[in-house]
């Protein structure tokens, strides 16, 4: 079992109740979704997972070891295990693209050559082959705020696999793209899954995306897990139980 | 724990966080201390009001002495009397302070005291402000002045050219002087912004005091006037363009640290986040993060502060600090006004080339 989690709660000083109880566990080279409504904590737990966030109680064993509450050097080398994609990207905009990947591998270079950025050619070498797999090792160049959107999502894959991290965490990695880029780069997380074997814990808003790709769905509600299964056991009750009564099936389905 | 309990309904919350213990009766020792601020601050009003009128209204405006007595016995007898005044004042809730802590009474002559004590209050301060700085519109265009006026003017504007040279090297050692300031506090500039922004220091104690510190070090040496700072210096390393480059750099660093940090505060945290997730250091996440996104901001406000030093540096100059100030204040003490007014010329357009400059420059980079 590659991730476990028991009772984990999330607690955040302003009193709001995040993450209440939360227990699952994933194993190696599943495509995990996590669905719920905004504000339901699936950001909130995504980030307990990478720690970047750390859970009030519960605990979270990754790879045999309990990492709820690691600090300094341990949480680092955690963070480099455990990639991250985000939904607004966060890549460095005036950097150029092959930077941006670069970054990705910043946890093996000591601070001096990091700071001088002294990238050894292997690294580079590793960085353009990250932009080949998800296709667009042509722009490399390129500064990244002259990207569009779904091409920056495509930059921030490719500097989580610049980690050759252990498992992808990504956090609503679609929400802001149309539906055609959106299902496009959930390809490339497919391909990450089927190809590489890594394991992705995902957020998603649709459905039709979550049925596609998920090879286990966890819903959460108010911070609790209301349903752990297949996406296609997902029936209308259990549909309006996860978002409420007034969402229409149309646009997330 | 039960379930119900960690999640209570949202209208509840809602409500509980409105209803508040005493928020609708104030429990008496409340009340009392308010009446006690109330009376202190009562008592500060009459005792201001009294003191303007023995002092300034009574000696100054009335009797038109030149030398004000004073004495210690009387102030004593002012405040005594404010005292007994302003106890009562308050006593009878028809005060400011009854009305601002809310329990003046609510009849009409309550709100006529309050609104009558506080234009009596302004008007006051108003004519004291007046006599003190001994505004004379006689002066202002008495026949003496205006002929005054007229030759410092005529002087001003007809510009001796024979020290040009002069004028020249000082004015050249006055920008150079406030660019060399501007430099060298680059450096220091950037260490200490990031020590001093609250984002990046608040997560540990050591650091926060350490944040707390240098925020009350920079409004420390930014409240003191690069002159006074200039006056310090002169004294410690000699008069000239040395102590007033020191003076320069000094109040650039406390400034610019100010403006850096706040640009700092204000960055977008998603890049932090993302190159944190990649297992980075403190130092990458800055360089990486942090750095890109401040850049410019940092060069624009630098490139500002030599503008600013510029204009600065001709003032230094007058308490010794080199420069163009310095040739300056020499000519119009030596009542030179032609000289002075090509002085001034050539202040005025290096300043206006600067501006320009800097405008252009900072356009250019966003």
């Amino acid at each position: 079992m590659l991730l476990q989690l028991k009772d984990l709660n999330k607690q955040y000083s302003s009193g709001v109740h995040a993450l209440k109880n939360v227990s699952f566990n994933v194993e190696e080279g599943e495509f995990l979704v996590i669905i719920g409504l905004s504000g339901s904590g699936k950001s909130t737990l995504l980030r307990c997972l990478n720690r970047l966030l750390e859970p009030s109680s519960g605990s979270i064993i990754f790879m045999g070891k309990e990492i709820a509450h690691i600090k300094g050097e341990e949480l680092r080398l955690l963070h480099k295990q455990i990639a991250m994609v985000f939904q607004q990207f966060n890549l460095i905009d005036r950097r150029s693209v092959l930077t941006n990947v670069l970054t990705g591998g910043l946890a093996s270079m000591s601070t001096l050559d990091s700071v001088l950025e002294r990238f050894t050619p292997l690294m580079i070498q590793q960085a353009r082959k990250c932009l080949q797999i998800v296709g667009i090792e042509e722009k490399a160049e390129l500064r990244a705020d002259t990207l569009s959107g779904g091409q920056k999502q495509r930059v921030a894959i490719a500097r989580s696999l610049m980690q050759k991290p252990i498992l992808l965490l990504a956090d609503e990695p679609v929400a802001s793209l149309d539906p055609a880029t959106a299902n496009s780069v959930m390809q490339y997380f497919e391909k990450i899954n089927k190809q590489f074997g890594t394991t992705i814990i995902c957020s998603l808003h649709f459905l039709s995306l979550v049925r596609k790709y998920a090879s286990r769905v966890i819903a959460l509600k108010d911070g609790e897990i209301v349903f752990k299964g297949d996406a296609k056991d997902i029936n209308d009750v259990l549909f309006r139980e996860i978002y409420g009564d007034e969402s229409s099936d149309f646009e997330i389905k | 724990m039960k379930k119900d309990e960690i999640k209570p309904n949202k209208e509840e919350l809602f409500v509980n966080k409105h209803i508040q213990p005493g928020d609708e009766r104030k429990s008496g020792f409340e009340m009392k201390l308010n009446f006690l601020k109330a009376a202190f601050l009562d008592l500060f009003l009459v005792f201001y009001t009294l003191l303007i009128l023995h002092r300034v209204i009574y000696y100054k405006l009335f009797l038109n002495l030149r030398e004000i007595p004073f004495s210690w016995g009387q102030i004593l007898v002012v405040l005594l009397v404010s005292i007994i005044l302003g106890g009562l004042w308050t006593a009878s809730r028809t005060s400011i302070s009854a009305k601002l802590f809310g329990f003046a009474k609510n009849t009409p002559f309550s709100k006529w005291s309050v609104e009558i004590s506080s234009w009596i209050i302004f008007d006051l301060t108003f004519i004291a402000g007046w006599v003190i700085t001994k505004i004379s519109i006689v002066d202002l265009f008495s026949s003496e002045g205006i002929s005054g006026a007229n030759r410092i003017f005529s002087a001003i504007f007809s510009p001796s050219f024979s020290i040009f040279d002069d004028a020249l090297f000082a004015i050249i050692e006055t920008v150079y002087l406030a660019l060399i300031a501007t430099v060298l506090s680059i450096p220091p500039t950037f260490v200490l912004s990031f020590l001093s922004a609250r984002n990046l220091m608040k997560d540990n104690k050591i650091s926060f005091a350490l944040y707390y510190l240098l925020r009350i070090v920079f409004n420390f040496i930014r409240s003191v006037e690069p002159l006074i700072w200039a006056i310090i210096f002169s004294v410690w390393v000699g008069i000239g363009p040395y102590a007033g480059m020191i003076a320069l750099l000094v109040h650039s660093i406390a400034s610019n640290a100010k403006l850096y940090s706040e640009a700092i505060e204000t960055i977008d945290q998603g890049p932090i986040e993302a190159i944190q997730a990649t297992g980075a250091n403190k130092i990458q996440i800055i360089w990486y993060a942090i750095v890109p996104q401040i850049i410019l901001p940092f060069l624009s406000f630098t490139i500002y502060r030599w503008d600013i030093n510029v204009r600065m540096a001709t003032v230094i100059g007058l308490v010794g600090g080199g420069g163009i100030g310095t040739m300056l204040m020499q000519y119009q003490g030596l009542a030179r006004w032609h000289e002075v007014g090509l002085i001034v010329l050539m202040i005025a357009v290096v300043v206006w080339i600067m501006d320009y400059l800097s405008a252009k420059l900072r356009e250019a980079i966003f």
